[in-house]
């Protein structure tokens, strides 16, 4: 080797090179924000039993044979509230079909300050506590609002993170009916 | 070679090798489900914040992942199988520590590989260095220092 050094050097060099890409190309971004679909799609729903504000009990089981779109929500987070608008319009489109459901669950908030908020915001779906947050544990969620799509067969075929607008909405239900 | 050469590099190996083996060695003395559950917590990101365990975290997820992880060490899942519940729920992601495969182990080797061509480097070098001739000071070199010094 005629100059041992400089391969040296090159070597090193090779290598913070390789590490400042590596670096680069995982540091500039939020890993967790990086994904857009839940680790859920696709695999069975999480078996859960919910108690709605008005006393009724809902479960995984119970709603077995209907599209479901469950909505994690609270009355504090602004694009919960920006997500609202679409919530209702997509509610009101399936007010009477008794095979789609829109459940809303509460995510980090307590019921003593959502249930004024949905009274005064005229929310006419079922919403639910989940006091110890298990059922947001259970599907994996980072925030609020987040959308998961059921299919009757009771299979997660889809995802939103964040404010889901009505077109959204509408190909989740799709995604959940074209599902057994 | 000679005998205390061999000593100095002998010994400088041993404390060498044994830094690391006590660096890479799993630190976790955690035997009670309380203090597994602990210890796992400050391996998981908490999934609302952005550079938080699930450990550092107060908000109402990590709570409920702390509350998880105790069921689970109670219930008896090993460390392994905790660490997949939540990879299969919310991915790679959710481990602080890249894990050692894949682009993961990455992160892990190319320190070790820097360190072991510094070292090749440095080997090299003091090779060279000691080939060289000693340089000694002539008489001329000897008489223009005196010169100098005596201004």
């Amino acid at each position: 080797m005629k100059h041992p050094a400089r391969w040296a050097a090159l070597g090193v060099a090779v290598v913070v090179g390789s590490l400042a890409v590596v670096l680069a190309s995982q540091v500039s971004t939020n890993p967790q924000a990086a994904e857009q679909q839940s680790r859920l799609v696709g695999q069975t729903v999480p078996t859960f039993t919910v108690h709605t504000f008005d006393g009724q009990t809902l479960s995984s089981r119970s709603l077995a044979g209907k599209a479901v779109l469950v909505n994690f929500w609270n009355s504090w987070c602004i694009p919960c509230q920006q997500e609202l608008p679409s919530l209702k319009m997509f509610a009101a489109e399936h007010a009477g079909d008794p095979s789609v459901v829109l459940l809303g669950i509460l995510r980090d908030d307590t019921v003593g300050a959502a249930r004024p908020y949905a009274q005064a915001e005229g929310i006419s779906w079922p919403l639910a506590d989940d006091p110890s947050a298990a059922l947001s544990l259970d599907f994996g969620t980072r925030g609020q609002p987040e959308t998961y799509a059921i299919s009757p067969g009771g299979l997660v075929v889809g995802s939103e993170y964040g404010p889901a607008s009505v077109k959204n909405l509408d190909t989740l239900l799709a995604a959940a009916q074209s599902h057994p | 070679m000679t005998r205390r050469r061999v000593l100095v590099w002998g010994g400088l190996a041993v404390l060498v090798v044994g830094t690391l083996a006590w660096a890479a060695w799993p630190s976790s003395g955690a035997t009670t489900p309380a203090s597994r559950a602990s210890e796992l917590a400050t391996e998981l990101r908490c999934p609302d914040c952005e550079a938080l365990s699930v450990a550092d975290s107060d908000s109402t997820s990590a709570e409920a992942i702390r509350a998880d992880l105790l069921r689970r060490t109670k219930a008896g899942e090993s460390d392994a199988e905790i660490r997949q519940v939540y990879i299969d729920r919310y991915g790679e992601s959710i481990l602080l520590k890249p894990t050692s495969n894949g682009l993961g182990l990455i992160v892990w080797v190319l320190p070790v590989v820097a360190l072991a061509l510094a070292a090749v480097g440095l080997a090299l070098a003091f090779a060279k260095w000691r080939r060289q001739p000693r340089l000694e000071a002539t008489d001329a070199d000897e008489a223009l220092v005196q010169r100098a010094r005596a201004g």
